[in-house]
């Protein structure tokens, strides 16, 4: 009954009649099961379901009867009193509620580039299209506390990539991530990938439902975890592994020295995965760890031509690059510059035009800002709460800076 | 035979008049005190028997009843000792009662006889109305403050005696203690750089605002603080009363005189409600809010103090005073403070840098233990930071307490031209006629309403604050839109001084 149900939630490729098409439902169920069971790390898995009909896999751990140089028979015991107690039903329908799909590498659905991977991932679960494999595609991570800048950054580096045809990666989390994804929606041309860390129902950070809802909408929403999983701390690293495994290129917006991004770094590098890093301030320590990328040799990126030439998709040549905001748009606090250079600058009174170019350090508190000006406080607050009328200055916490 | 003295009791901050009935007849030994006394004042029994006796004097082995007038005012406290045991020698005929004519007594009684200070004594003195008052000598300096001549300061009950029989002249008042040396108030040149947080000191000192500073731990909150005293005015002559009438009724100790000097108090976050408000079991002792009157009251630690407590300032915030009521009745007492506060942006202190490891809840909890409606009532939000070392080594030398304070002194002249003590106070027609917008303003305003920056009670304050501004600028009569600009800086909104915004 459950299956039935499932089956029209859960088809397989071409479903020729209903009894193929219960069969892949099932095969959907039982997987979401066996990622649920204790201690099913994603190599166990892997080894169980690389060559194997997760139902098959799943009547075995029933009957306890696992192979052995896949599972010891202690754990063989405690997954067969898991399973046994499973209710599968539920299960069919809690994935029906969602409209999640179970993939193995026996689907012909599981993207290409997971079962490869060099620690894949045997078990994901997905909610929205499957990932076109073909198209370039371009992970944009960085630090989920950034700054007003690093946050527009994105924004722009994921509508423009997705403009120009460039799968946008991302993880959906506060800050770099979610704005990228922002970005990538609001271009609404290339599909989108999320990948998250916890389960497919548990949404995390809980502000970005309506972004969970809009990428499994217009793209493809990817998790390992299974339903019910909590965000916990480990699940993030195994996350950013699948994040770089379905990428061409990382491209690092702003990122503290040590942290996640880092992290997700250190994968592209195993998996020879081009790394590319948005350069900062060098007062801006959410740009501490880009900087030292690109001080590592990493490719800079002043722009989405940048991406889109590391993905053969322009040549260096052929645009115009970052000076002129020209098809891909310069990154960064460009278009402010521009405007005060020329008509913006006559309706500035020579204490505005002293702050900007203050500000032109990088972002700085207001105390500073204060002192540097050397000008009574009320006037440099008037002048600062003018220049943000303007547009033209930002307030993020405590700090002062360039919109 | 019956004698009747003149004392005082302490409700409140307030002394009242009690008149102390002393019946002294024929009939078995006893000696009971009715009239709502509590039980210190119940206990006056044995202390007055032990004190006469140990004085030489004769305790009458008759029937003793005292009665404390009005009877429906409870009364409190020892201070009625020496005007009962005054009153039974005298009921007794052992003092003639017309040297007690008209004379108030108060004061405590030691076993030995000794007078003891009572307190809230300039309170209690000031009730007993135009009449020689007799105190105990350590009481004698804050008593002259309102009686002036009309003090007799006593050591003992023996001495007390012998003045009304006659048969000594009365004491004199013990030498005024030498001036003790009161700590200077600490002065703003000690902080380097903070220009922004020294300014928001100065509108607050200067229109009385209430200010709430937010910053990591180590900005120097706490510092900048406490050198608010130091910008404000001296007492004026009734503050001065009042804020050493709460002082003594408070129990704190006074300085030799009137306390001219605006207080600073500043409780602790663990503080109850009834420390903070005014409090105990039957009738309300003043409250810190109340120690703070005509003073600042700071609050280190703004988020760690119960939403319960802080909710309990609304009251005292709006109307400059609290009122309390216990089970013995309701008591107001005053509480026109300026309220400073500081918190840090969110738990772990850093917010706003990237350093900050609070997850966005804890910082949304952390936010959300102020409310709204309480936020709303501090005027002057201002981020504080450490000081960029680099700008402090070049920072012109810091301008001091006094430069500041002549400012503010002349900010409330200011205002009093305008009716009122500080421009904070302006309400209604007061504050339209003083502080006209000119067009330019009112955009300012309308666009801020617009934004949802500012709710109605916040658009008066801001135009309150904008008025200090003008004032601490050269004091034209219509408010600028640079003024109001300035006012709504100095007003952030709480979310935007704690960490980044997460998007």
């Amino acid at each position: 009954m459950a299956e039935a149900q499932a089956a029209q939630r859960v088809p397989a490729p071409a479903p020729s009649h209903a009894v193929e098409a219960s069969e892949a439902a099932a095969r959907g169920v039982h997987a979401a099961a066996l990622a649920a069971l204790p201690r099913a790390s994603s190599g166990r898995l892997a080894k169980l379901l690389n060559h194997r009909d997760p139902s098959e896999v799943w009547s075995q751990a029933v009957a306890g009867e696992l192979p052995g140089w896949a599972v010891d028979p202690d754990l063989a015991d405690l997954w067969r009193i898991h399973a046994r107690d499973r209710d599968l039903d539920a299960l069919a329908e809690q994935l029906a509620a969602l409209d999640a799909w179970v993939t193995t590498p026996l689907s012909p659905d599981h993207p290409p580039a997971l079962i490869d991977d060099i620690d894949p991932a045997p078990i994901l679960f997905r909610r929205g299209r499957v990932p076109d494999d073909s198209a370039p595609a371009a992970a944009i991570v960085g630090t989920r506390r950034c700054t007003p800048t690093g946050r527009s950054v994105a924004m722009e580096l994921g509508s423009d990539l997705a403009a120009a045809g460039v799968t946008v990666v991302s993880g959906l989390a506060l800050g770099i991530d979610g704005a990228a994804h922002r970005g990538a929606l609001a271009a609404a041309a290339a599909a989108v990938v999320g990948v998250v860390g916890s389960g497919l129902d548990r949404v995390y950070p809980r502000g970005n439902r309506d972004l969970w809802d809009e990428v499994a909408a217009a793209g493809t929403l990817l998790s390992e975890a299974p339903l019910g999983a909590e965000p916990e701390g480990w699940r993030f690293p195994a996350r950013n592994r699948l994040l770089v495994a379905l990428a061409d290129v990382v491209v690092v917006v702003e990122s503290k020295r040590a942290g996640g991004s880092m992290h997700t770094v250190e994968e592209a590098v195993r998996r020879g995965v081009v790394v590319m890093a948005v350069p900062g301030s060098v007062r801006n320590p959410a740009a501490q760890g880009t900087n030292l990328l690109l001080s590592e040799g990493c490719p800079p990126v002043c722009s989405s031509d940048d991406v889109l030439v590391a993905l053969d998709l322009a040549t260096a040549g052929t645009v115009g690059g970052s000076a002129g905001g020209t098809a891909g748009g310069a990154v960064g606090g460009e278009p402010a510059a521009a405007q005060t250079g020329d008509a913006g600058a006559r309706s500035l009174d020579p204490l505005q035009k002293r702050l900007l170019r203050l500000l032109d350090d990088g972002p700085v508190s207001l105390d500073a800002l204060v002192l540097r000006a050397a000008s009574p406080v009320p006037e440099v607050l008037v002048a600062a709460e003018a220049l943000e009328r303007l547009g033209l200055l930002a307030r993020d916490g405590a700090l002062v800076l360039r919109a | 035979m019956l004698a009747t003295i003149r004392s005082a009791t302490l409700v409140g901050v307030w002394g009242h008049p009690v008149s102390v009935e002393v019946h002294v007849a024929d009939g078995l030994p006893g000696f009971t005190v009715v009239g709502l006394p509590d039980a210190s004042c119940r206990e006056a029994r044995d202390r007055v028997r032990a004190a006469i006796i140990s004085s030489k004097l004769k305790w009458p082995p008759k029937r003793i009843t005292v009665n404390l007038a009005p009877n429906d005012m409870p009364k409190s406290g020892a201070g009625l000792d020496l005007a009962v045991a005054v009153g039974v020698l005298a009921a007794d005929e052992q003092v003639a009662p017309a040297a007690l004519k008209n004379m108030g007594v108060l004061g405590q009684l030691g076993l030995d006889g000794s007078v003891r200070p009572v307190p809230g004594a300039l309170p209690l003195v000031d009730a007993i109305g135009d009449a020689p008052v007799v105190v105990a000598s350590r009481d004698s300096a804050v008593a002259e403050l309102v009686a002036r001549e009309r003090v007799r300061p006593v050591n003992n009950l023996k001495e007390m005696f012998e003045a009304l029989s006659g048969a000594a002249p009365w004491p004199e008042p013990p030498p005024a203690p030498a001036p003790r040396r009161v700590a200077p108030e600490p002065d703003l040149c000690d902080i380097a750089g903070q220009p922004l947080a020294r300014w928001a000191l100065e509108v607050a000192a200067a229109g009385g605002h209430h200010l709430l500073l937010v910053g990591p731990p180590g900005a120097g909150k706490t510092m900048l603080a406490r050198r608010l005293v130091g910008l404000l005015p001296d007492l004026t002559p009734q503050e001065s009363l009042e804020v050493t009438r709460v002082h003594s009724a408070a129990g704190l100790s006074l300085p030799d005189g009137l306390i001219t000097r605006p207080p600073f108090r500043a409780p602790h976050h663990s503080s109850s409600m009834a420390a903070l408000v005014g409090g105990g079991t039957h009738m309300a002792r003043p409250g810190e809010v109340s120690a703070a009157t005509s003073g600042v009251l700071f609050l280190d630690e703004l988020g760690e103090f119960a939403p319960s407590v802080l909710d309990a300032l609304r009251q005292p915030l709006e109307e400059g005073r609290i009122r309390v009521a216990r089970s013995r009745g309701m008591i107001e007492h005053p509480a026109r403070f300026l309220l400073v506060a500081a918190m840090n942006p969110c738990p772990c202190g850093a917010g706003g840098t990237v350093g900050c490891r609070c997850a966005p809840a804890a910082l949304a909890r952390y936010q959300r233990r102020l409310s709204g409606p309480f936020v709303d009532r501090l005027d002057l939000v201002v981020r504080v930071d450490r000081p960029d070392p680099a700008d402090l080594l070049d920072a012109r030398p810091s301008v001091s307490s006094a430069e500041v304070a002549e400012r503010v002194a002349a900010a409330r002249a200011e205002a009093r031209k305008r009716g009122v003590a500080r421009n904070a106070d302006l309400q209604g027609s007061a504050l339209e006629q003083h502080a006209p917008l000119s067009a330019e303003a009112t955009r300012v305003l309308r666009s801020a309403l617009d934004e949802g920056r500012l709710s109605a009670r916040g658009l008066r304050r801001v135009q309150t604050v904008a008025r200090t501004i003008r004032d601490l600028d050269d004091g034209g009569r219509e408010l600028r839109a640079q003024d109001l600009l300035a006012a709504l800086s100095l007003r952030m909104r709480l979310d935007s001084t704690g960490s980044m915004i997460h998007g």
